[in-house]
């Protein structure tokens, strides 16, 4: 066949024509719902106002940014959002790797396929239903609340009302929904490492924990690197909905985190102009921190996440 | 590979097998609980502590009698399946068309259109401009909002685009011999070749849909006739109001006791669906993660 000439864009829409066609949905999709809140951000320089739209709001420059760095709550939402993603990365990212190499040394196969399919099930539970467990549970003779009483020795409360309990409790949910489902990368990076490095390692003497800390880990330390760096970049663009369930105003001290923020001054306060700012600052540090995790990723696993 | 079994592992083998048991454990307990408590004496119910491991009192069906017959749970139940069923069909079929369109060498528009499409992955605008945005086309608390703006996304898209990289160039070719068009070689040819990628992003996008309460929350705050099950049962749950469900109901003064069961029914019936299903379908997940993570 003869290969046809790569000239002009007529001549390509000319054999093209039908995707030409096609395109057109998709791209009108995109900029309706995707690039158009973009310039929709001009709202975020203006005392915006619906009634008036975007031509008529009057501008107010870097206001609404000043309004929030300098607000009474800024220190407080930037710490929760920083820390309630940070102990997502210390502590459960590390397990959810630990429950893939556990799962790993089970060697009964019917058992380890019922654990696997059992640790998806939270996965599958909704959002809204998982936190109306939690909010029972916590209640002030709730189930987890008995078993910290008469372990721990806390004084009996609504563990949701008390600030001090909420990062704890956001871990252990994310952790009890997300472990099973999160080790799924892990497990099936853990079988396509190839049994000959085991059996060489294993006729050199290597026992089985020295196999996983020699052989397992370093082979799947491509993947880790991967998640990791996937998680540090996509941070700040994790919605608040989980958080929207579980707090409220006697936890907003540790809970409010700015996509909270955000959704309680735009869509409830209607203060368009400022949510749309600090809005802005979460997209222009997410992106940030997506390019910043995709150069470390390059540099350290060799692979680009986008 | 036979290997020694030595004293330390046995005990460490012995704690895995614990450590495997008691983590399935904690996964199934809250289901389980829920269950039994759904079929318990509401009386009981009321000023029992902890697990309730089994029914409380004599088994009841009564708290299932007042969910099923309730209208805004059927309606939350069938606006809900509208929403899966369009998003899942709808949604995976532009995606196959856009995943098929960044996969084509010989089309122009290929690279700009791919670039135009991760941009959005990298930068968004943000919830209150997308809000505005939504209030300007008039789609708040309108059906369509949950029926359009969740169609597309660049992720899928580009799982759809390495489904359609992998395959080899001579079905096309050969396909085009035939004197196939581009929509014949799409959807007749190419589209079956890949469908486990497809079957994996219907898989999601059901699944995500059947959960998601937060659009829906935004925007159709007022118009509960298209709200779909989650936004009924965040009422129950969340905002403890069970009234739209119990009023009605015979005895008024019941209604204290009764919203406590009534609220473990309405949970089993909105997630004992997905719960049966998901055994069956997790290994399009499996596949959908291992293709997204590692590729994407």
């Amino acid at each position: 066949m003869k290969k046809v000439k790569k000239g002009t864009w007529s001549h390509d829409f000319k054999i093209n024509r039908s995707l030409y066609f096609l395109t057109i949905p998709i791209v009108l999709y995109f900029l309706i719902f995707n690039y158009a809140p973009m310039f929709g951000l001009v709202i975020a320089f203006q005392n915006f106002k619906p009634t008036r739209g975007i031509l008529g709001s009057t501008f107010v420059g870097f206001q609404n940014f000043i309004d929030f760095f300098t607000g009474p709550n800024f220190g407080m939402i930037l710490r929760n959002t920083v820390v309630i993603n940070a102990l997502g990365l210390v502590i459960g990212f590390p397990l959810t790797i630990a429950f893939a190499l556990l799962l790993n040394e089970i060697y009964k196969k019917w058992f380890k396929k019922t654990v696997q399919t059992v640790s998806y099930l939270p996965y599958f539970v909704s959002m809204v239903v998982m936190c109306g467990l939690v909010i029972e549970f916590c209640a002030t003779n709730g189930v987890i609340t008995n078993v910290l009483v008469n372990v721990f020795h806390i004084s009996r409360e609504n563990l949701l009302q008390n600030p001090k309990y909420f990062w704890g409790i956001n871990l252990f949910t994310d952790i009890w929904q997300g472990l099973g489902y999160g080790s799924i990368i892990f497990i099936s990076a853990i079988t396509s490492v190839s049994s000959e490095l085991h059996e060489a390692a294993a006729i050199d003497g290597a026992g089985r924990w020295k196999r996983c800390i020699h052989v397992t880990i370093p082979s799947i330390m491509p993947t880790i690197v991967t998640m990791l760096v996937l998680k540090c970049g996509t941070m700040l663009s994790l919605g608040g909905d989980k958080i929207l369930l579980l707090y409220n105003p006697s936890t907003y001290e540790t809970a409010d985190i700015i996509a909270t923020h955000v959704q309680r001054m735009g869509i409830e306060k209607m203060q368009y102009g400022y949510s749309a700012a600090v809005g802005l600052f979460n997209s222009v540090v997410g992106t940030a921190l997506l390019l910043l995790s995709n150069y470390a990723s390059k540099k350290l696993a060799d692979t680009s996440i986008v | 590979m036979i290997e020694k079994v030595g004293p330390s592992r046995v005990i460490f083998n012995i704690l895995n097998y614990g450590f495997m048991i008691f983590f399935s454990f904690i996964c199934i307990v809250p289901i389980w609980h829920v269950v039994m408590a759904s079929v318990s004496d509401p009386r009981l119910l009321m000023s029992h502590a902890g697990i309730v491991w089994k029914p409380l009192g004599d088994i009841t069906a009564e708290g299932y009698r007042l969910v099923l017959q309730n209208k805004s749970i059927w309606m939350g139940y069938g606006n809900t399946l509208i929403y899966v069923i369009w998003n899942a069909v709808v949604g995976s079929l532009l995606t196959v068309i856009a995943g098929y369109l960044v996969s084509r060498k010989d089309f122009r528009l290929k690279n700009p259109l791919m670039i135009f499409i991760l941009f959005t992955m990298m930068f968004s605008g943000g919830l209150i401009p997308s809000y505005q945005v939504i209030r300007a086309l008039g789609l708040i608390n309108n059906r369509w909002v949950m029926m359009i703006p969740g169609l597309l996304n660049a992720f899928y898209i580009t799982m759809m685009k390495s489904g359609f990289e992998q395959l080899s160039d001579s079905y096309e070719e050969s396909a085009k011999l035939d004197g196939a068009g581009p929509m014949t070689i799409m959807f007749r040819i190419l589209a079956p070749l890949v469908k486990a990628n497809i079957v994996v992003i219907v898989m999601f996008i059901a699944v995500m849909q059947w959960n998601a309460w937060y659009p829906a929350s935004i925007y159709l705050p007022a118009a509960r006739d298209y709200w779909p099950l989650q936004l009924f049962l965040r009422e129950m749950l969340i905002q403890n109001d069970t009234a739209a469900v119990v009023m009605g109901s015979d005895a008024a003064a019941a209604a204290d006791f009764t919203s406590n069961l009534v609220k473990y029914c309405a949970v089993v019936v909105a997630t004992a669906p997905i719960l049966c299903i998901y055994p069956f379908i997790q290994k399009y997940f499996v596949t959908g993660v291992t293709l997204g993570g590692v590729k994407g």
